[in-house]
């Protein structure tokens, strides 16, 4: 059980606060954080002045409006909602949970034009890195970079390399790509430096569609070889 | 794209301009999605402007950036401008356009703003009564180029695009000027960007060393500046201990250190997560100035305390009634 110092709530500027959940990036970080955005998109629903919460790798950064409520009487109010706040345990029922989303990948070829060089570099077969890479379920830690693309963690450990020397100036979308502990679904046509293994074609993202994101915060996925 | 059946057409794009785009109050509650908040890069400038115009302050407007576009009137029409001279005029007439005022075309009527000599500000917004008309996606009509969303199809103006403006309120058109005091056009040039200081967290913050150089310095605006964020030229600032490379929330006004010991300043279309250290934070009041630093211009950083960041929002939202 975690329970939170109230000296990890501090103001971001005057128009956000934030919660800093653990001091390094990782799969227990994210628990934590996901667990705490559940805590408090609860509370805020509805409440004017406030947005909804925003997950990172440590922390969680509510936007406030800087005059009413303000960051002072924010972090008062966080700090209260807060106060016994533990973070679901290791054993808890609810460590494991959210809503797994299934994702249909065609690995390799032309859709995955990294994969024959990622398995060389980690000294696998192609169909061993697929398989250890649909043999997750990742969790959705935060979102970023582009509209939609969601950090998903952890990649098995075999799995983990550096990002391309070169990114590539378009990853269409679709693209599902690894690099570094994390593995994502490119939702729109991009520039990327993530390894591009497979692609799915299942429209993951539609700003016009409520919510717009197939992948986001509180779920899992499953990626499977179609 | 199909327009809302209470609009009508104003106006015929002749020529795009720089960058010309439709943005208004922005895309408030998406950013755990990922979606910037993107939104006018200075919200004053936009607030007078519709102000001028008889909107409410948060109107879609179209935002100019150092070129404007050329846009012929299809009616009668009040517009109203504010923020950067571009050197709006109307032709044929050649009548000056100037901002901090609405204007009336006339059916016909061109307006050209070709940028000026003018070294202040590099963004004009241009209000229409009414308010440009574009559906509304994911709570917002500004445009995500990011995203290739809003606005008018996710994308800048171009030749040909037809704009639409939306029914007019109950103010009269033109004839809510804001209170005397109110800042019509640009923030002072020798205006300090006001800053609080990041948050101390092992993950997150630079150091206190860093704050100081940053306050310390002239910086210029680099050219590879946009409406994500402006580049700092400077002397370099000892970066921060790396982080674990773990990305974490931000907000348009966070001043970011990257490797290299350069400040980037984010702006409206930021990306909602960074992993660079945090040297301080823009405060509400002063995203104005950072949103209309021109490539090439000068910014310097002042630190200051939470209870006058709030008294220089609060005067700010007064004179401007938002």
């Amino acid at each position: 059980m975690i329970t939170l110092p109230t000296s990890r709530i501090l103001r971001f500027g005057d128009a956000a606060i934030i919660i800093e959940v653990a001091a390094h990036a990782g799969y227990s970080a994210t628990q934590t954080v996901n667990a705490l955005n559940r805590e408090l998109s609860v509370r805020l629903v509805g409440r004017a002045g406030w947005e909804r919460p925003v997950p990172g790798a440590t922390t969680l950064l509510i936007p406030i409006d800087p005059i009413e409520p303000g960051v002072e009487a924010a972090i008062v109010e966080v700090t209260r909602w807060l106060d016994g706040w533990t973070r679901p345990g290791e054993d808890d029922p609810v460590h494991e949970s959210g809503p797994i989303v299934e994702i249909p990948v065609r690995y390799g070829g032309q859709e995955g034009p990294d994969l024959a060089e990622v398995a060389r570099g980690i000294g696998l077969t192609p169909a061993e890195v697929i398989e250890l890479h649909t043999g997750t379920i990742y969790t959705v830690a935060f979102s970023g970079f582009i509209p939609g693309f969601a950090y998903l963690g952890p990649l098995p450990p075999r799995l983990v390399l550096p990002r391309r020397d070169t990114p590539r100036p378009r990853v269409p979308a679709g693209s599902v790509a690894i690099a570094g502990p994390q593995t994502a679904v490119y939702p729109v046509d991009s520039p990327g430096g993530w390894w591009l293994i497979g692609r799915t074609h299942v429209p993951i993202w539609d700003p016009l569609r409520t919510p717009p994101a197939v992948i986001r915060a509180g779920l899992r996925v499953k990626f499977t070889s179609r | 794209m199909s327009q809302p059946m209470d609009s009508r057409e104003v106006f015929e794009v002749l020529a795009p301009g720089l960058l010309t785009t439709i943005q208004d109050a922005g895309r408030i509650g998406h950013r755990d999605e990922g979606v910037p908040l993107s939104g006018a890069c200075d919200p004053v400038s936009m607030a007078v402007a519709n102000r001028l115009a008889g909107n409410p302050p948060g109107a879609p407007v179209l935002e100019c950036t150092l070129l404007g576009p050329e846009i012929l009137a299809l009616t009668d029409v009040t517009i109203a401008l504010a923020g950067a001279d571009l050197g709006a005029t109307a032709q044929p007439s050649g009548r000056r356009l100037g901002p901090g005022q609405a204007h009336h075309l006339a059916a016909g009527e061109r307006l050209s703003m070709p940028g000026s000599g003018e070294s202040r500000g590099c963004r004009a917004y241009l209000a229409v009564a009414g308010g440009f008309a574009v559906p509304l996606v994911l709570g917002s009509r500004s445009t995500s180029l990011v995203g290739g969303f809003g606005g008018l199809d996710g994308r800048a103006l171009r030749t040909g695009d037809r704009l639409a403006a939306g029914p007019t309120g109950p103010a009269a058109p033109g004839g809510d000027a804001p209170a005397s005091g109110t800042r019509l056009l640009l923030p002072h040039p020798d205006a300090p960007v006001r800053v609080l200081p990041a948050p101390a967290l092992s993950g997150v913050g630079a150091s206190a060393a860093a704050l100081a150089a940053l306050c310390d310095a002239t910086w210029g605006v680099s050219p590879v500046s946009d409406r994500r964020g402006l580049r700092l030229v400077g002397p370099p600032i000892a970066p921060a201990a790396p982080s674990d490379g773990g990305s974490n929330g931000v907000i348009p006004g966070t001043i970011q250190l990257t490797p290299d010991g350069t400040p980037l300043v984010l702006l409206a279309d930021a990306g909602t997560t960074g992993g660079y250290p945090v040297i301080a934070v823009v405060i509400s009041a002063d995203l104005d100035i950072v949103g209309q630093a021109r490539p090439g211009g000068t910014l310097r950083f002042q630190p200051i305390d939470l209870p006058s960041a709030r008294r220089a929002l609060a005067e700010l939202r007064q004179t401007l009634a938002f």
